[in-house]
């Protein structure tokens, strides 16, 4: 019973980028692909992975760097989370992602994890994220080793929540994903990356590796904050994570967005009609905060939290980070 | 008296070691041929054992020894009335989780792989998870002999309860639920075994209680005592969780007896959340009579805890619970009704504050309920309540100093309470909630009159100090403390005492680390013997320089005449002096056994609750409930605590802070959650310990009441001062936003679900309609 010691595993150790899609291309199916290592290696102690490699990309050139390259800028996946949280001009240009960075785990889980870990997180589900012998006494779950979906029983579909902050400010902030394989390169919107499906998940094949990711220079005049609720200050993932971005222009709001995580098996967002801005804000703050609430849809994926609380939290963070962006008086 | 090492703020002996990665735990330990030890548990929760079949597992290679429930079939117990359970189940299971068999190998993916290759065909029985279900149930119950899964029932009365009611203007009574929980001690527990040709077994266990578990080998293992060592290397934490003999470490003898080579068995988290022995799911129903002006009448209390499958320290807790609501105040009328019921759970033991928790969370959530309806104070009602020292209660305790009203007045000068109590904005509140320990249990667990503590204290031709002990230290610094006695007494540099414990080959008997009682007994064993030292190199010394012995000063290393400080010699030629007299080494020896006074009074129960002095505390929790999200923020804690005398402050800190801790995680974070048997949450990431960013600023005060029977005066400080943290921070949020939470954790749902209900009308809990008080006097 428990996580006694790890599955065995051969290390690969690439050089660069061409040696790790050189491995890929013989071995993808047998490969897990290895950052940071937070959120694979407990998972792997709990027999939710055995692969036969681990690809160790954490310290290959072609994923770090953070530049501001063209109209866009560039971070590189391997950059960990602490990096892009406590680098001067991303916090200064886009602070929803920054705040989401520096809210993951804890401070020295955040020098090991890495942005594209983050985004690339397995989905969560108390049913799931559990020892083999506590898996196997229940049968286990149709996301792992069973047939049958305990939150939603009957049903095809593996409702595991996505537990990645980052992604709630990056579906905000329209950010693309290069993904490179050994037959070639593609760049998804990140918008069009994730499923809504906790078992596939999103859209990367096992022979891809996510090399960067970049945002729009242009998204860089948003004021933004990530709003989390967690059951304690560090450590825990979140159980609602909400990004609100605004762009305003003297008293003219110009632009709304809001990133939703850990609610659904992907991130949602929602963009603001530019019709309703428009009106004065009191105008349309509810129903930004209605329509964001409808996009979320917990279910008993966490242990100690309900889907209604955390789905009453969704409102609670929009509400609140629209309301402060737009400087408006808090909410009765 | 001006004392030298007393009182001073003075570092762990050996703290480097722990600090800097250096101390050897029992995992940490390797010996030549070690073999891993797992176990094969059980995937149900109640079923028949028709047959285990180990030969396919035997034949993995690597594999060394398997072993089954038949082979240590003997039962035992921490509790004489509770030896019910086998180290590996014989012909029944009863939780999830229980040792069903057990290998050892030369590697854990051996043993691992022999595990999944037992076979076991199990006959599922009905099984309980809830202790009122348990209770009505139908045969056949989980122990046969224990009709209707009751492992123990207590119907105390003492006093009159029901003229104390008739006689209360006020009377209010209230429900309230505490969850499961587990100790989370940072270290897993581990067992290390050896086997020798001669037949002598030794072990080593991460455990608070070596001679119990010393006792326990031998009975189960059929071997006298004589032949068994039990050492205790440097232990991460108990809290309870350690403090009696466990299965793995029979396990880990059993098998390095069958295999002939040493064997360690290490549980990993999730084995030490099924091992458990934590606080026990609790329904507490408490009803209290008051007069006009809050002195209390009468209290009514009825328990239901869910101890899970076997008796550990159930007696005792559902004991505790009822017998500690007496001893912190005045109360001349107690009827209590403990039931301690079996479910198909792991087993609940001692936890901190082993039984008076989660009693007290509910008594001092009523008393602020039951002041708010008479017009009081928080401070007040209590204060109407106070002891006087020097009494004995109406259920038979003798209570000795009593620091409570100091306490008290301290936390609610220190945090501004007056200031701030029903002033502060709406989402701020502040709280009061007080509790009490025993300072060490008054009579023994097994039934005997030998001293509970004994020191040996060895002075040789170096001049170095050896302090034996059979004491447990297990983080709590009791080497430490033993120490600064003997180094007090014997006027000498604390770095001259080297302290030799836990090893049953060379340390006098002890009865352990628990129930807060070895700065108190063995503190004052070590102070007798030191004594002893004392006295002898006196005589010496008095001899040879022609001063009375009663006037010879022991100082900053030197004995010397008090009227003539100049006279005198130093430390170690007194040594040497006696040394060489026909005597030779020097040995002083102590022994502390609890007066008769306080070992309590002569009804069944009556042995649970005595105690040779009791500590008080009082706590103040100062928080901010967010009223849209429900969360509730404890910004600052004031806890005064009432040791007697902090014979090392540095250490009384360290415990008002640790008990702070583990009383904010119980408030508002932790459960163990469970489904159909199966625990949910049996690991750190969703055992919600609080974390640094999550503790409050915490401000200790300690409190000397000096104890006319402690050690220098101290009495105990690890545990009272949690009980008192809880209700703190409940009746806090009350005072924030007038919601009273009494179910445990109190979660930002249940404060928002409690938000809800309240009308909205209702405003500020100041503006509760007078009528109340009138309307519930007359029922």
């Amino acid at each position: 019973m428990g996580v006694w010691y790890m599955p065995p595993f051969e290390l690969v150790q690439p050089r660069d980028l061409d040696g790790a899609l050189k491995h890929l291309a013989d071995w993808a199916t047998d490969t897990k692909i290895l950052a940071g290592g937070t959120d694979l290696l407990p998972s792997m102690r709990q027999r939710l992975f055995e692969p036969r490699y681990l690809l160790a990309v954490g310290r290959l050139p072609e994923l770090r760097g953070i530049a501001w390259e063209d109209d866009w800028v560039r971070i590189g996946a391997a950059e960990t989370l602490n990096a892009v949280a406590e680098h001067p001009q991303l916090c200064q240009a886009f602070p929803a992602l920054t705040e989401a960075a520096a809210s993951v785990a804890a401070y020295n889980i955040r020098n090991m994890g890495t942005l594209g870990g983050n985004v690339c997180l397995d989905t969560r589900c108390h049913w799931y994220n559990q020892s083999y012998f506590w898996r196997k006494g229940i049968g286990f779950c149709l996301k792992k080793d069973g047939s049958v979906c305990h939150v939603a029983p009957g049903g095809r579909q593996c409702w595991a929540a996505y537990s990645g902050d980052t992604a709630a400010a990056l579906v905000a902030l329209e950010a693309q994903l290069r993904l490179v394989a050994p037959t070639g390169e593609r760049l998804v919107p990140v918008r069009e990356f994730f499923l809504n499906d906790g078992q596939r998940r999103f859209v990367l094949r096992p022979d891809e590796i996510l090399t960067e990711v970049r945002i729009p220079q242009w998204m860089a005049g948003y004021q933004g904050r990530y709003f989390k609720y967690r059951i304690r200050q560090a450590v825990d993932y979140p159980l609602v994570g909400v990004a609100v971005l605004v762009r305003t222009s003297g008293p003219r709001v110009l632009d709304v967005r809001v990133g939703l995580t850990a609610v659904n098996p992907m991130p949602r967002y929602f963009d603001v009609p530019s019709e309703w801005l428009e009106d004065p804000p009191e105008a349309w703050v509810e129903r930004v905060v209605e329509a964001v609430v409808r996009l979320a849809r917990p279910l008993k994926t966490s242990l100690l939290v309900s889907p209604a609380y955390r789905q009453h939290l969704v409102r609670v963070f929009t509400r609140r980070g629209l309301r402060s962006l737009l400087a408006l008086p808090t909410a009765a | 008296m001006e004392f030298q090492t007393i009182g001073k703020p003075t570092p762990y002996l050996g703290g480097e070691d722990p600090v800097t990665g250096r101390a050897v735990y029992t995992d940490d330990l390797r010996l030549p041929g070690l073999l891993v030890g797992r176990i094969l548990r059980s995937p149900l929760p109640h079923a028949r054992i028709v047959k285990v079949d180990v030969s396919k597992a035997q034949r993995v290679p690597g594999v060394v020894a398997v072993i089954t429930g038949q082979d240590l079939a003997t039962k035992y117990g921490i509790l004489p009335v509770g030896q019910d359970e086998t180290a590996l189940a014989v012909d029944r299971v009863r939780y999830v989780g229980e040792g069903v068999a057990a290998v050892a190998a030369e590697s854990v993916e051996a043993a691992e792989e022999a595990l999944e290759r037992i076979e076991v065909l199990y006959e599922p029985l009905p099984a309980y998870f809830d202790a009122l279900e348990a209770m009505n149930a139908p045969p056949p119950w989980i122990h046969d002999d224990k009709p209707n899964n009751i492992e123990r029932e207590y119907h105390h009365h003492f006093g009159d309860v029901e003229r104390g009611f008739a006689e209360a203007d006020y009377v209010r009574e209230h429900s309230f639920f505490c969850p499961r929980l587990n100790h989370a001690a940072m270290e897993p527990h581990s067992a290390v075994a050896s086997y020798d040709l001669q037949g002598r077994l030794t072990v080593w266990s991460s455990t608070q209680t070596p001679y119990y578990l010393h006792r326990t080998l031998s009975k189960v293992l059929g071997l006298p005592m004589n032949r068994i060592r039990v050492l205790k290397p440097y232990v991460g934490g108990g809290f309870g969780g350690k403090d009696e003999p466990l299965p793995h470490e029979i396990v880990a003898a059993k098998l390095a007896m069958v295999s002939g080579r040493p064997v360690k068995v290490t549980m990993t988290r999730e084995e030490v959340f099924y091992l458990n022995r934590g606080r026990p799911d609790q329904y507490i129903w408490l009803k209290i009579g008051v007069r006009r002006d809050g002195r209390i009448t009468a209290v009514e209390c009825k328990v239901v805890q869910d101890g899970g499958a076997y008796c550990s320290y159930g007696i005792v807790t559902i004991l505790y619970a009822g017998q500690l609501l007496a001893a912190i105040y005045d109360i001349p009328n107690i009827k209590y009704d403990g039931y301690r019921v079996l479910t198909n759970k792991p087993p609940c033991g001692a936890q901190r504050g082993h039984g008076s928790v989660n009693t007290r969370f509910a008594f001092e959530s009523l008393l602020d309920m039951i002041a708010e309806d008479l017009g009081l104070d928080p401070v007040t009602i209590r204060a109407r309540n106070f002891l006087r020292p020097n009494t004995r209660t109406v259920n038979d305790l003798r209570v000795t100093s009593y620091g409570l009203p100091e306490c008290i007045r301290r936390v609610v000068e220190a945090s501004g309470f007056f200031e701030k109590w029903r002033k502060l904005p709406y989402g701020r509140g502040i709280g009061l909630g007080c509790s009490h320990y025993v300072s060490g249990a008054g009579r023994a667990i097994i039934r005997s009159e030998m001293p509970h503590s004994n020191v040996v204290v060895k002075v040789d031709v170096d001049g170095g100090i050896g302090l034996y002990t059979g004491t447990a230290e297990i983080g709590q610094g009791c080497d430490t403390v033993q120490a600064m006695i003997v180094a007090e007494v014997l006027g000498v540099n604390l770095r001259r005492v080297r302290v030799v414990a836990g090893d049953s080959d060379l340390t006098p008997l002890d009865l352990g680390s628990y129930s807060s009682r070895v700065t108190f007994m063995a503190g004052n064993a070590a102070l007798q013997a030191a004594r002893q030292i004392r006295d002898r190199l006196a005589d010496v010394v008095s001899r040879a320089l022609s001063v009375p012995a009663d006037r010879l000063e022991f100082r900053d290393e030197r004995v010397f005449d008090r009227e003539n400080p100049d006279r005198g010699v130093s430390f170690d030629e007194a040594v040497y002096m006696a040394l060489q007299e026909s005597g030779g080494t020097l040995v002083g020896k102590g022994a502390y056994s609890p007066p008769p006074e306080a070992q309590g009074g002569t009804y069944k129960g009556a042995g649970v609750g005595p105690s040779p002095a009791y500590s008080y505390s009082a706590s103040v929790a100062e928080v901010s409930v967010d009223v849209e999200t429900g969360e509730v923020r404890v910004e600052r804690v004031w806890t005064a605590h009432d040791c007697g005398r902090a014979l090392n402050p540095l250490a009384v800190e360290g415990q008002i802070e640790g008990s702070v801790s583990m009383g904010l995680g119980q408030a508002l974070t932790e459960q163990v959650v469970m489904k159909d048997g199966r625990i949910l949450n049996a690991g750190l990431l969703e055992y919600k310990t609080p974390g640094l960013l999550d503790h409050p600023v915490i401000e200790s005060i300690i409190v000397e009441s000096i104890d006319p029977e402690g050690p220098f005066g101290a009495k105990e400080a690890g545990e009272g001062s949690l009980a008192g943290v809880i209700p703190a921070i409940a009746n806090a949020v009350y005072d924030a936003v007038g919601v009273r939470i009494d179910r445990l954790p109190i979660t930002p749902e249940r404060v928002l679900e409690a938000l809800r209900k309240k009308t909205r009308t209702a405003g500020r809990p100041a503006e509760k309609p007078e009528a109340v008080v009138s309307a519930s006097a007359d029922a």
